[in-house]
């Protein structure tokens, strides 16, 4: 987003456990809800340092115009106050009136930075300056916008889940500062939405495990050592390019021929199973990321796959179903 | 990145400016409208250095160079202290505090690394403009200030759209809203705020900016008389006096010690002191006089100003040298009325012994002008004159004696008098009001020195007249036996147009005004007429605005004794009240919804009371489909109407607002349609 004109404040320091239990408690009394309407009742407001700093300097210029006699000092302080006076109107009228809704949020890996987006829809005027943020997080990771009268902006937030798993989305706060800076205006937002949550992926990611033929069926390809399935036939509509054979396609174009693809069909004889036992002594959560690091390899290389995780078993299938079936068995498993 | 100090990095034009550097530009431009017109009161080497520090600064921010550091700002700010010190001997006081302020501001453009910085700049800006009022309050001044307020809200404002590039102008007219509607607040307050005194002493400054004091030294009045601003304002009931009646008696001086006029100090018990014994003659002439904070106890008031009508919260008493003496020093503006007569005498008739006081003449000083009364004396002619044909001497050597009235006089060295009347012979009122009490003294006649205003300008509207620190003036009084004390003017004798017309010393026109005034003088006439009658106002409703114009006001709105209590209670009250408006608004506020949203629901309401289903997601298009179905052609005209709503709120040309005729025919035409059974 648009650089600050101002230089961000400095990041909170780490708050005491006092603080923390308190804040979780009044997260607590807020209902989680996707939509929100800010009202009155949901929308806090406090003076900013600067207000605070603002409120002394019309006191030294009261004290300065009550000394020197000075009519028009008084014309100066009382007018500074007017305005900030109806800044604090002003501030909370920019969050006052507005509705936040939230776009679904797609799943991630663990690890990966999950985004949120934030609808914000005006009622009325322009509301400008407003920002959305994680929390938790700092205040420099604030996303500043500006929503047109009667109109709608996005705010994209993001946050890393740390582990897999279900998890609910983490509290929002919106805040501003709009127009004088003096009073910061804020509400707290818990969505309602969960996010999937996948196992983050081993990096490098261990070779596929070798695929096991069906019992019983014929065996036509052999397969290599980085597991890749070999067996090739002409292209087809509809397959994914991906599984061009790039090198022979060349060849055989040169050679007036057609495209060559990957024939994964001379795998339907052969069962690519990634199974919980394949993985050898790793700890369960090193498994499942070593389990989803393969599922996107065997994805990637376009073959049937199944999945084996103690109790559960996935038959082999292909395709981006089959991907986020697995995945989400991984990342709920236990 | 190395910067040649010499090369300026080339101008991309406003628009084309990155969001940075053409904000802090800005932010450049109002802190110099807000320092500039301080150059006149400032060393030298501040507005030097003012200057460059923001031309320097400009430049890092087109060239998005990197601020200087720490150290050298800290060296910078030394270096301005030290100068400060050296031209003024001291940090303290308004002239080495503004000086200070002004360089801070500049130093701190140099180190907007956080908000907080960016707030002290600010904040020290708001400081800065309340210093000009300490030295005007006129309304050009104001003008300008309210240009530096409103530049320095709209940057402020800037620094809170963090979003894009919003243009100045539209950050302008942000603050400039918030502004407008802070006035009321303002008006408020400022009607009802109450004026009180100084909470404790202000430091005076080393130059007195008053024209008047509780003593005399040689030269203490000529500085003021390049002090053009206010000392006071009149308004009289009938006509005015004439310009030789009007003298404002301000303290009476009747103590020398060879250096410094003071108040006597009486040596006899108060029986035999000389009492004021006035005696007035003709109607009273009844005034309105605004003072402004002179800093005294004594009340310059025109002479002689018999009674004042009871000023809130102070207790004044007329003395026995007819001087009008507060309980403590004036610091607040004073506004009342008075009744003073013009012809009047006053004094003792006959002898006391108090009057010897008056003849006291310090030892060891100004022998050779002692040595001229003597020997004026032993003249035969004046041997058994009285003190009026003694006076009248005076005025004659003063008249022929080749002496002259200048406001640049020699500085007269420890027999002051003596180098006065017998080498220098060109002064100012106080060196003859001096000289000639002096001599008086020395020729046995009971004399002291009154200072004061003499002379007043007529604004020519309003019937105002305003009498500046410029007209500040000493005066002699002598006694004479049979009448009292009479007053004596020796500066008439050598500048006469000094007192007929009240005229002060003025400089010399400026180009614009002397050019207009050659081209067509009453165009020029008729223009200073028009800006002293706006200025009058301003003075009148702003500047003079004070504790007695606020209960003025409390008794029009029908508080029958009122006090500044009573202001502080409205103030509160009506501060509540807009308070609970403020709220109530928000309240309202909140309950708010999308226009069309809240039309969409009273349509929905109406068809629903007919008994119709009407949910929330379905379009006015569905809902029109379901009126034509139940009702057919007697819902034609409903449908017809949502159909519209249709067209209004989703086609290409939509309205920006609902049409709320839409809605009352809608609900008008509801109301006629029979109920369907459920």
């Amino acid at each position: 987003m648009a650089e600050a004109v101002l230089p961000p404040s400095p990041a909170p320091r780490a708050r005491g456990v006092l603080s923390k239990r308190l804040t979780a408690w009044f997260e607590s009394r807020v209902a989680r809800s996707d939509t929100l309407l800010l009202t009155q009742r949901n929308v806090y407001i406090l003076p900013t340092r600067a207000g605070l700093t603002f409120a002394f300097t019309l006191l030294v210029l009261l004290l300065a115009s009550i000394n020197y006699q000075l009519n028009l000092g008084y014309v100066l302080t009382f007018l500074l106050a007017g305005s900030g006076i109806v800044s604090m109107h002003l501030t909370h009228n920019t969050l006052r009136g507005l509705t936040l809704r939230l776009r679904p949020v797609a799943p991630v890996f663990a690890g990966d930075a999950a985004a949120l987006e934030a609808v914000l829809t005006s009622p009325g005027s322009a509301r400008y300056g407003i920002g959305v943020k994680v929390q938790a997080a700092r205040a420099d990771t604030l996303t500043w916008i500006d929503v047109p009268a009667l109109g709608q902006a996005s705010a994209h937030v993001s946050f890393v889940p740390a582990t897999r798993g279900l998890h609910s989305l983490p509290t929002l706060s919106i805040e501003t500062r709009f127009p004088l800076g003096l009073f910061r205006v804020w509400a707290i937002w818990r969505p309602a939405s969960s996010l999937l949550v996948y196992p983050r992926p081993e990096r490098p990611a261990a070779p596929l495990p070798a695929a096991r033929p069906v019992p019983g069926g014929p065996t036509l390809a052999r397969t290599a050592d980085g597991g890749e399935i070999e067996g090739v036939r002409g292209y087809r509509r509809g397959d994914p390019l991906k599984l061009v054979v790039w090198k022979k396609a060349a060849k055989a174009l040169a050679s007036g021929g057609e495209l060559v693809t990957r024939d994964t069909r001379a795998s339907a004889h052969q069962e690519l199973w990634l199974g919980w036992a394949e993985c050898g002594a790793l700890a369960p959560e090193d498994r499942l990321s070593r389990l989803a690091a393969w599922t996107m390899a065997a994805h990637r290389a376009g073959a049937d796959f199944g999945l084996q995780l103690p109790g559960r078993d996935i038959p082999p299938d292909s395709g981006d179903a089959q991907r986020l079936r697995c995945l989400e068995a991984l990342a709920l498993w236990r | 990145m190395a910067l040649n100090p010499l090369s300026l990095p080339r101008w991309p034009g406003w628009r084309r400016l990155p969001r940075e550097a053409r904000d802090t530009l800005f932010l450049l431009g109002v802190i110099a409208w807000t320092v500039l017109p301080h150059v006149q009161h400032l060393p030298l080497w501040c507005a030097v250095l003012t200057g460059a520090v923001l031309l320097w600064r400009a430049r890092l921010a087109l060239a998005n160079a990197p601020l200087p550091g720490r150290w050298v700002l800290v060296g910078v700010l030394l270096l301005a202290a030290g100068l400060t010190l050296w031209s003024y001997r001291t940090l303290l006081g308004k002239e080495p505090g503004v000086t200070m302020a002004v360089a801070l501001m500049a130093l701190k453009t140099l180190e907007l690394r956080a908000r907080r910085d960016a707030f002290v700049v600010f904040f020290l800006g708001f400081f800065i403009i309340l210093t000009h009022f300490l030295y005007s309050q006129s309304l050009p001044v104001a003008a300008a200030m309210l240009v530096s307020v409103w530049g320095l809200l709209t940057a402020l404002v800037l620094a809170h759209m963090p979003v894009g590039q919003p243009s100045l102008r539209h950050a302008a007219k942000l603050s400039a809203r918030t502004a407008l509607l802070g006035a009321p607040i303002m008006a408020l307050m400022f009607v009802l705020f109450p004026r009180i005194g100084p909470l404790w002493g202000v430091p005076q400054d080393g130059k007195a900016s008053t024209g008047l004091s509780n003593s005399m030294t040689m030269g203490s009045v000529s500085e003021v008389a390049l002090d053009d601003s206010v000392a006071l304002r009149i308004r009289f009931d009938g006509p005015p006096p004439a310009a030789e009646g009007l003298y404002f008696r301000g303290p009476v001086l009747g103590r020398f010690d060879g250096r410094e006029w003071r108040p006597q100090t009486p040596s006899f018990p108060g029986a035999l002191q000389p009492r004021a014994n006035l005696r007035v003659a003709g109607p009273a002439l009844g005034y309105e006089i605004t003072l402004e904070p002179l800093r005294l106890a004594t009340l310059p008031l025109l002479e002689v100003t018999t009674r004042t009508a009871p000023i809130e919260g102070l207790r004044v008493a007329q003395r026995d040298d007819l001087s009008w003496l507060a309980e403590r020093p004036i610091y607040e503006r004073l506004r009342f009325r008075a009744e003073a007569h013009t012809e009047f005498r006053h004094g003792p008739v006959t002898g006391v012994l108090g009057l010897q006081d008056y003849l006291d003449l310090p030892a060891g000083y100004n022998p050779r002008t002692l040595a001229w009364a003597a020997e004026l004396r032993r003249d035969p002619l004046y041997a058994q004159a009285d003190a009026r044909s003694l006076a009248q001497v005076l005025m004659q050597t003063i008249r022929q004696g080749g002496f002259s009235y200048t406001l640049s006089a020699p500085p007269y060295g420890r027999n002051s008098i003596d180098e006065f009347w017998l080498d220098g012979k060109a002064g100012f009122c106080e060196h003859y009001a001096a000289a000639f009490v002096v001599l008086m003294r020395a020729l046995d006649v009971p004399a002291r020195v009154v200072t004061g205003y003499q002379g007043a300008e007529p604004v020519p509207v309003d019937g105002y007249y305003i009498v500046r620190q410029s007209s500040a003036h000493a005066w002699a009084e002598y006694w004479v036996a049979g009448t009292g004390w009479v007053r004596a003017d020796p500066t008439g004798a050598v500048a006469p147009e000094r007192i007929s017309r009240g005229r002060r010393l003025v400089p010399a026109q400026g180009l614009i005004a002397g050019t207009l005034g050659t081209v067509s003088p009453e165009l020029l006439a008729s223009l200073r007429d028009a800006w002293e009658g706006v200025n009058n106002r301003w003075n009148q409703w702003v500047l003079t605005y004070a504790r007695g114009q606020q209960l003025d006001l409390l008794k029009s709105l029908g508080f029958d004794a009122p006090r500044w209590e009573d202001l502080s209670l409205l103030l509160i009250g009506a501060l509540s009240g807009l308070a609970l408006l403020g709220a109530a608004w928000a309240w309202w506020d909140h309950r708010r919804v999308d226009p069309w949203v809240r039309q969409m629901d009273r349509l929905r309401r109406a068809l629903q009371r007919l008994g119709l289903p009407a949910a929330a997601h379905e379009t006015p298009r569905a809902l029109a489909a379901r009126v034509r179905e139940r009702y057919g052609v007697e819902g034609e005209a409903l449908a017809g109407l949502l159909d519209t709503l249709e067209r209004q709120r989703y086609s290409p040309k939509a309205a920006s607002r609902p049409d709320t005729g839409l809605t009352r025919r809608f609900t008008a035409l509801a109301r006629r349609l029979p109920l369907l059974a459920r």
